[in-house]
């Protein structure tokens, strides 16, 4: 057997007693058994387990928080996909918020609807619609007075707090301040629904409802109202009514001493000279009228002073 | 036996670093002869066997350690010379205690040092197992991943190599 490796074989305790006996006859290996007990008894540096154990329990804890670090960028990502999310969300939300178009007193204005029926609305009234919305349902709130000349197309319906009035397309006016409610068609059909009736109001005629009370259906004979003509036309209402009609379209305030506000009216009044206006009220009505200032009117029984 | 199942656990974990951790410290020492290099290695070694833990089978981790520890070992470039410390018990068995020969028992020692030093650093390894870990040579061999007849070679000559040395000095 090969002698270096028959060394090897003796150095692991891995030797035949034959083996053994003939190692010994050579010459070197009283230098080998030297050798074999010196390195036994070497020994390597210690090693420190406890210390090094915290070393490595530091160094897991480090890479766990550095792991959280690694995780920023992600998180400042989703910092500006939140902020876009936000403004996308409002250019949304503000995208679908109705349309409001109001007047104040004395101001008119005429516009057109995204399907281009007009709209006149009177003094010190508000439409609001959805623009976004329109081709889908042809829907509008109304507070005040307003006139359509509505485009032929789908159902059209204005809502009021005192009812609907739905049409496919027609000519006609909306007074709607309070508890008034005044349907004017001049083309064409309305429908008018209010407090559980409906009724078909066909053109050149007038509905009247007050505190969602019919009052009357009559004929008329213009063919558009007249306060797109800057004046205002009354049949058989209260003086109250016309009161508010005068504050709607003259910024003036009105009060009344000794008279009976539930006096009807019939008549004309023009929306460019309030001492004219206020004369066409007093007249037939036998009363007189002072202006105070600017805005103060007062009203009060002729003969009464 | 109770046979542990995940090296994740902390128990099975912490057993594993007492049982390994000083057997691989001197592995890693007799290949580069620095502490301070081998504590680092060795703390390389049981944390990624931690972040991998899940990966890692418990009957074979201590070849992972081994193999990681190893591999850490051949990136790093700065190796040192080995130095190894004499036990001074070491002549408490004979009656020979004289002046002259203790003298000669340092002498040889610190030849016998240099000589293990300019071993290759794959002989020493082998050899150092075997002689200071008392690792036989099966063992030796699956810990470096070569047949148990390449550590055969390696020892004896190593042997050869430290007894030639020796003696021309």
């Amino acid at each position: 057997m090969n002698k270096d490796i028959l060394l090897a074989k003796w150095l692991n305790n891995d030797i035949s007693i034959k083996e053994l006996e003939e190692l010994k006859t050579f010459p070197a290996y009283v230098s080998y058994m030297k050798i074999a007990e010196a390195t036994t008894q070497f020994t390597t540096p210690d090693f420190d387990l406890k210390s090094n154990f915290e070393a490595i329990s530091k160094r897991l804890n480090n890479e766990k928080e550095a792991k959280v670090v690694q995780l920023n960028p992600y998180a400042t990502f989703l910092k500006i996909a939140a902020v876009f999310a936000v403004v996308f969300a409002s250019y949304l939300y503000v995208d679908s918020l109705d349309t409001t178009i109001e007047t104040q007193v004395a101001e008119k204005e005429t516009f057109f609807l995204p399907d281009n029926s007009e709209v006149v609305l009177n003094a010190n009234s508000e439409i609001k619609f959805n623009e976004k919305n329109w081709s889908n349902s042809r829907a509008l709130s109304l507070k005040g007075e307003a006139y359509f000349k509505v485009s032929k197309g789908s159902k059209f319906s204005v809502n009021t707090n005192n009812g609907i009035v739905e049409v496919l397309g027609t000519q006609f006016n909306i007074y709607n301040r309070e508890n008034s409610f005044y349907i004017n068609c001049f083309e064409g059909l309305v429908s008018v629904s209010y407090n559980d009736t409906i009724i078909e109001l066909p053109a050149g005629h007038q509905l009247k409802i007050e505190e969602s009370q019919f009052i009357s259906h009559s004929n008329i004979n213009n063919d558009s109202p007249a306060w797109t003509t800057n004046e205002s036309n009354f049949e058989n209402v209260t003086l109250a009514l016309v009161l508010k009609e005068i504050e709607s379209q003259y910024p003036v305030k009105i009060t009344t001493k000794n008279i009976n506000i539930n006096k009807r009216f019939s008549g004309t009044l023009t929306h460019n000279n309030l001492n004219l206006a206020l004369k066409s009220i007093c007249d037939p009505l036998n009363l007189a009228f002072i202006i105070n200032g600017k805005e103060d009117v007062i009203l009060y029984a002729k003969g009464s002073k | 036996m109770n046979q542990p199942n995940n090296v994740c656990e902390v128990n099975v974990y912490n057993k594993m670093y007492n049982e390994h951790a000083s057997a691989i410290w001197r592995f890693i020492y007799f290949k580069c002869g620095n502490s301070a290099q081998a504590d680092d290695l060795v703390q390389d070694a049981f944390i990624k066997l931690f972040q991998n833990c899940a990966k890692v089978a418990p009957e074979k981790a201590k070849s992972y350690l081994y193999t990681v520890a190893n591999n850490a070992f051949l990136n790093e470039i700065a190796h040192s010379k080995v130095v190894l410390k004499h036990q001074n018990q070491v002549t408490s068995h004979t009656n020979k205690e004289t002046p002259q020969y203790l003298l000669e028992e340092k002498e040889f020692s610190e030849k016998l040092q240099r000589a293990i030093a300019d071993l290759t650093e794959s002989q020493r390894t082998a050899f150092l197992m075997n002689r200071i870990d008392g690792k036989k040579y099966k063992e030796i061999a699956v810990i470096l991943n070569i047949s148990v007849k390449a550590v055969e070679k390696r020892i004896s000559k190593a042997l050869a190599s430290l007894r030639k040395n020796i003696e021309n000095i």
